[in-house]
């Protein structure tokens, strides 16, 4: 890019249209002192117009050729854009999506709203009713517009707002170093919370106790009893209770450390006390555990379907260049024919590739775990055992096909 | 076998998405530089005729002082005139090229990262998923959602509003329900429309003939009937059904019957859509966010994101699962893998779910059951470990 960058500073150095208009200017002024000389002397009017025939012409044709040097320029940048972007043609064709922009204008508008546009997503809510999309289905992308019926409103844009308008809230009081918002949040979900195995509600208190502990010349609060060694103490005493069966051991540390509170640099519990990571890390278990209570995920989707179709756009470029070429489909309409790396940050299900069939299992073809601990998907067990009894392809053990168990992984 | 999992960046395929961030500025600087030269070619002929002219008359004296003097004003107008086009076409080709330089730069950037982990490489496709919303925005015509957010985002000489605008002037127009300007519009892009096999000249002489017949006045209607055979029978072959359409029409004044006399399908036809592939070359048929989107969908899928099973409540929900995206995925193809991907250390609960046993402890843990007893994740049963079985998986 950096030689195209070079290429484009030519362009604009050597090759625009400034000097063709010095060059008009200059035609102007020709121009101008003709009429002068016409309206001093009229007698003079045809020998003026006679010699200024010839500067006229030079004067285009100078004008002309600052032109070329443009085109020139112009042409030069072209193929240095060719060389440094090749021209890679997208597949058009296979748009799976075209048919359904109302469920493309939901997930925008849930993004927006994520994102904390509210401005945005409220212009575009509008936008979108007034003038709603409308599908253009194409050949090759099954129309699925009958259950495309999920309009905008029903979408309860306001409660989601309103939601998310209240995590914002909460979010900047944690950057602001405040927490008490965010523990109130999730005493209010602590029943969810617990369920999902969450301990954010302690993290939360535990942190509040650090952050009183440390005392005023760090966290700045006013230098009275609530705040510092007896501050903690104070908020301990008020709020561990409820953790106690659940976070005893924690509880006992972060006591044992009041002791050390002289010299916690050197103690065995410096780690506890150090904050540094400590508000970020809140502020994102927070996002999370917030979007997993409205059943959403931590990180927008679209930005991360994006970025993974832009990671997989390469390998399916491929594929359907080959596609093409052998004039052939693939068969299992319903799975991609090729792998595509994604970066382990973008691997949420645990995934079952039968060993014998090499197939992902499914909801009509789920894993099946035989006495002797391994697993096959169903339809090989069907098939490797014909009803009777068989042999694990992996080990010695035999059964029998009522013995083998479905899993949920 | 490729790799499941990977973390490389290779730049040059990875801008596959926005080759049309720099070939669309390129694109209109040519197209502006023609503009500029048309003009002066124009002028430079017209003024050097008048010259040639007035020179003569003025040496024949067919002319009189005044009559000289006010040629040569009319030239000076001209050049005038010409200056302020090339002028304005000079502030065009520096937006162009300030555009085209921030665009290079932010495509740049991709080149300094290391791997797909790095935290810059989430901050510039942040910035890419804001470019393919903008767009997708602009081409659905949601003009004012586009720029509020390239400027709430400050993106702006990274997205094509402004060009948009400029072009979407036509849809406005029919809008206000003028017609003129789109016909003109179809006249210049006479070529790729007819390669695209549009019917948009149809609708668009079609509406003119049913905003004469509307006014049922006499005189009205012949025009109607000569616009009719001018117009819209040479399109007799192409659209069969909606030349019967046309005669039946005449039939039924506004109000009876079926109403074809709607002008709004006519707006949504014209959408600025069209405008914007008014260079068809570089501007791609159907918006970026598509593509991305039904890529990055069947890449993330699995057969476990439409299952009837909930997934295990600790797990951070997947983005297919995902409300925003889970109908949109449903039609879609999951991706390929040849390698199962579990956790090493499986248990299987009474129950039937199986879970990894650091898990399995963790949650016990943060659950504060004693030690000896495992609790499901999805359904909060409790077992004694005892009765977990080590799973295997090959």
């Amino acid at each position: 890019m950096d030689n195209l960058l070079i290429e484009l500073a030519k362009l604009r150095r050597d090759s625009n249209l400034t000097e063709s208009i010095q060059d008009v200017d200059k035609i102007l002024e020709q121009l101008e002192a003709a009429r002068e000389s016409i309206v001093q002397d009229p007698n003079s009017a045809s020998f003026t117009l006679a010699k200024l025939q010839n500067p006229l012409k030079h004067g285009f044709d100078k004008v002309n050729d600052d032109l070329k040097k443009v085109h020139k320029g112009q042409s030069a940048y072209g193929r240095a854009l060719d060389k440094n972007l090749p021209h890679k043609e997208l597949p058009f064709d296979i748009d799976g999506l075209a048919s359904r922009p109302t469920l493309i204008n939901r997930a925008i508008s849930m993004h927006l709203l994520r994102e904390g546009q509210f401005q945005v997503a409220s212009t575009f809510l509008d936008e979108a009713q007034e003038n709603p999309p409308q599908p253009s289905p194409m050949p090759s992308t099954p129309n699925f517009s009958e259950i495309d019926e999920t309009d905008l409103p029903s979408l309860k844009s306001r409660e989601l707002q309103d939601k998310f308008s209240n995590m914002y809230t909460i979010l900047n009081e944690l950057k602001a170093q405040n927490l008490h918002p965010a523990i109130e949040w999730a005493r209010a979900n602590s029943h969810e919370l617990e369920k999902r195995g969450s301990n954010l509600e302690f993290e939360l208190s535990k942190l509040q106790f650090v952050w009183l502990f440390l005392g005023p010349s760090v966290n700045g609060l006013p230098n009275d009893m609530n705040n510092g060694l007896s501050g903690a103490l104070i908020y301990a005493q008020q709020h561990f209770q409820r953790f106690q069966a659940r976070f005893l051991k924690d509880i006992q540390q972060l006591a044992t450390a009041m002791a050390y509170s002289s010299n916690l640099q050197d103690s065995p519990y410096y780690r506890t006390f150090d904050i540094e990571t400590a508000w970020d890390d809140v502020s994102t278990s927070f996002t999370r555990e917030f979007c997993s209570l409205l059943g959403l995920s931590a990180e927008s989707p679209l930005y991360l379907a994006a970025t993974a179709g832009a990671i997989a756009l390469p390998t399916l470029l491929k594929l359907y260049a080959i596609v093409k070429e052998k004039r052939t489909e693939w068969t299992t309409r319903s799975e991609l024919p090729v792998e595509i790396a994604l970066p382990r940050s973008m691997i949420f299900h645990a995934i079952f590739v039968c060993p014998v069939s090499k197939e992902q299992t499914t909801d009509q073809n789920p894993p099946m775990m035989m006495p002797c601990g391994h697993v096959i998907a169903k339809e090989s067990l069907q098939r490797l055992s014909k009803g009777g009894k068989f042999k694990c392809p992996y080990c010695p053990g035999e059964s029998i096909p009522s013995q083998a168990k479905e899993i949920i992984l | 076998m490729a790799d499941h999992i990977t973390s490389k960046l290779n730049p040059d395929s990875h801008l596959i998405l926005d080759q049309p961030l720099l070939r669309l500025p390129f694109e209109l600087l040519r197209k502006n530089f023609k503009v500029a030269h048309l003009n002066v070619e124009k002028e430079s002929t017209a003024l050097k005729s008048t010259l040639r002219e007035t020179a003569n008359a003025s040496l024949n004296a067919n002319a009189s002082p005044d009559d000289v003097l006010k040629n040569v004003d009319s030239m000076i107008a001209r050049m005038r005139g010409l200056k302020r086009k090339l002028t304005s076409c000079s502030e065009e080709e520096n937006r162009l090229h300030q555009q085209s330089q921030s665009r290079i730069r932010h495509l740049g950037e991709l080149y300094g990262m290391q791997s797909l982990d790095d935290v810059k490489y989430e901050e510039w496709s942040r910035t890419r998923l804001d470019r393919l919303l903008v767009d997708y925005l602009l081409r659905y015509g949601y003009k004012e959602s586009a720029s509020e957010l390239a400027q709430e985002k400050g993106i702006g000489e990274l997205v094509d509003v402004e060009t948009f605008v400029q072009m979407s002037r036509v849809s406005e127009s029919l809008r206000r329900g003028r017609v003129t300007e789109a016909l003109a519009w179809c006249n210049e892009n006479k070529k790729d429309l007819r390669r695209m096999e549009s019917k948009l000249e149809f609708t668009l002489r079609f509406q003119q003939y049913i905003e004469m017949i509307r006014t049922q006045d006499e005189q009205k209607l012949l025009n109607a009937i000569t616009h009719a055979k001018k117009y819209l029978l040479p399109f007799k072959d192409s659209f069969p059904g909606e030349i019967q359409q046309v005669y039946g029409l005449l039939a039924f004044p506004p109000g009876v019957g079926p109403d074809p006399y709607a002008r709004q399908s006519l707006v949504r036809s014209f959408k600025p859509f069209h405008a914007y592939t008014q260079l068809p070359t570089l501007s791609p048929p159907v918006p970026l966010l598509h593509i991305a989107l039904s890529a990055g969908l069947s890449a993330l899928k699995t057969p476990s994101c439409h299952s009837l099973h909930a997934p295990s409540s600790t797990t951070s929900i997947c983005p297919i699962c995902s409300t925003e995206l889970n109908d949109l995925a449903r039609p879609l193809p999951y991706a390929h893998h040849t390698k199962s991907h579990v956790e090493s250390d499986l248990k299987l609960l009474p129950n039937g779910c199986a879970y990894g046993k650091r898990k399995l402890e963790e949650y016990a843990r943060k659950a504060g059951l004693d030690a000896g007893w495992y609790k499901d994740l999805r359904s909060g049963e409790v077992y004694r470990c005892e009765e977990a079985t080590t799973v295997y998986i090959s």
